[in-house]
């Protein structure tokens, strides 16, 4: 798999801090999982918070806890759930979504179908699959927000490039875009993405209304 | 005429750069002997590693975690929680994918992600562990974790302070870009630029070793 699109470093930092959003963070995740280069960039950037750590003024601990601690680490150790380890991006992607839970897939429109993915939402920030019939046309748009879109299967191409599996597109209100999605294949995204889609044109403004994405 | 290397200045700047070696050296030597403390808790149970590795880090973390809001009881107890994962999770620790610090800060991160009631978002950093990489993962296998975290370290240092304080900011005190973009009165999208280059610095330092 050769990924061409990758999140910009100020997200993976931010990923690495632990101050991104969590359908944000989530939609990271999953690309990580994908990605090398970027799991690699962020180990880095991971070490940014070892290093301040380390020269972080030690605070006092207050209470005796000594006690408390020893015995906990006597205490036998909680099973944690292990999860199937994998390398293919679809089970990567399963893992996530058999921990958060998926709705069932609903008609948006223009041959698309979106399922909400359980991720507790903050920041208004929505996580859902979305899934385009091949050869589906979007109508030309732009976002109210940002819009974070990992591709899991097919592609998708438009005016900034050809989107594979993978790839990870980071759209906002500067971004004005019409996605077509390959002849061959359906195509399913992963997207985190708050406020709405904004169509364009006189088509764009008719469909508007019925449009739920 | 002085030669090369042979003025006073020049002298200084040897000195001064021997100290800063060995100050780094010093850190290296303390990262090797915490990762050797964290093997000896994962292969033998060893308290006495883990009670030198808790007076090192719970008191720092303790700090990390009130600077990110935490009270200090909270902080406190959550530091604990963190040193306990430490000693559960040891064997997990790969010392050639990640210094002690580097990994210890990653434990503290996702418990001040708790704090922050996201809890869910755990769970998200939980499967990433799990995940085991797709392909190569860069050739990091010439680079140590040590040597990371120096080239790490020097990349802070050189640092133009604006882009050092937002990554205070976001790795220390724990806030979203909005969130420092509100308290330094900039626009997001300058406290991303700035994270973006300092990041850039970053790679490039590591790049010198890869």
């Amino acid at each position: 798999m050769t990924i061409t699109h990758h999140p910009d470093d100020d997200v993976l930092a931010a990923y690495a801090a632990g101050t991104l959003d969590d359908g944000s963070a989530f939609v990271i995740a999953a690309h990580l999982a994908m990605c090398g280069a970027c799991r690699s960039a962020v180990r880095d950037f991971e070490c940014i918070g070892g290093v301040l750590l380390g020269e972080t003024e030690p605070s006092r601990l207050g209470r005796a806890h000594d006690g408390a601690v020893m015995q906990e680490l006597a205490a036998p150790q909680e099973l944690r759930r292990k999860l199937a380890v994998t390398t293919a991006p679809d089970t990567a992607v399963d893992n996530l979504i058999s921990i958060f839970g998926q709705s069932s897939w609903k008609w948006r429109g223009f041959g698309v179908h979106s399922a909400d993915i359980g991720v507790p939402v903050d920041n208004g920030m929505r996580v859902f699959l979305l899934k385009a019939a091949a050869g589906t046309r979007m109508p030309q748009h732009t976002h109210s927000g940002v819009e974070l879109t990992l591709v899991l299967k097919g592609a998708f191409q438009h005016e900034f490039g050809r989107f594979e599996p993978g790839d990870i597109e980071m759209a906002d209100g500067d971004i004005d875009h019409r996605p077509i999605v390959d002849a061959g294949s359906e195509c399913v995204c992963l997207v985190a993405m708050n406020g709405r889609l904004q169509l364009h044109g006189l088509v764009g403004r008719l469909l508007q209304p019925f449009v739920r994405i | 005429m002085h030669g090369p290397g042979s003025g006073p200045l020049e002298f200084l700047g040897s000195r001064l750069a021997r100290r800063r070696m060995s100050k780094d050296s010093e850190k290296q030597k303390q990262a090797r002997d915490q990762a050797r403390l964290i093997a000896d808790v994962a292969m033998r149970k060893d308290r006495q590693a883990f009670v030198s590795l808790f007076g090192y880090f719970a008191p720092r973390i303790k700090s990390l975690l009130m600077r990110g809001g935490a009270p200090a009881e909270m902080a406190e107890d959550l530091a604990q929680e963190a040193m306990i994962s430490v000693w559960r999770k040891a064997s997990c620790f790969d010392p050639a994918r990640a210094s002690p610090a580097a990994w210890i800060f990653t434990i503290a991160r996702n418990l001040r992600i708790d704090v922050a009631r996201r809890s869910q978002r755990e769970k998200v950093y939980a499967v990433l562990e799990t995940v085991e990489p797709d392909g190569p993962e860069q050739p990091d296998a010439i680079i140590t974790a040590s040597q990371r975290e120096s080239k790490v370290r020097e990349a802070l240092n050189i640092l133009p302070p604006e882009q050092l304080e937002v990554v205070r900011l976001a790795f220390t005190e724990g806030m979203s870009q909005s969130e420092i973009a509100e308290a330094l009165k900039l626009p997001l999208g300058t406290v991303k630029s700035r994270t973006r280059l300092a990041m850039t610095r970053l790679r490039q330092k590591l790049e010198e070793v890869r």
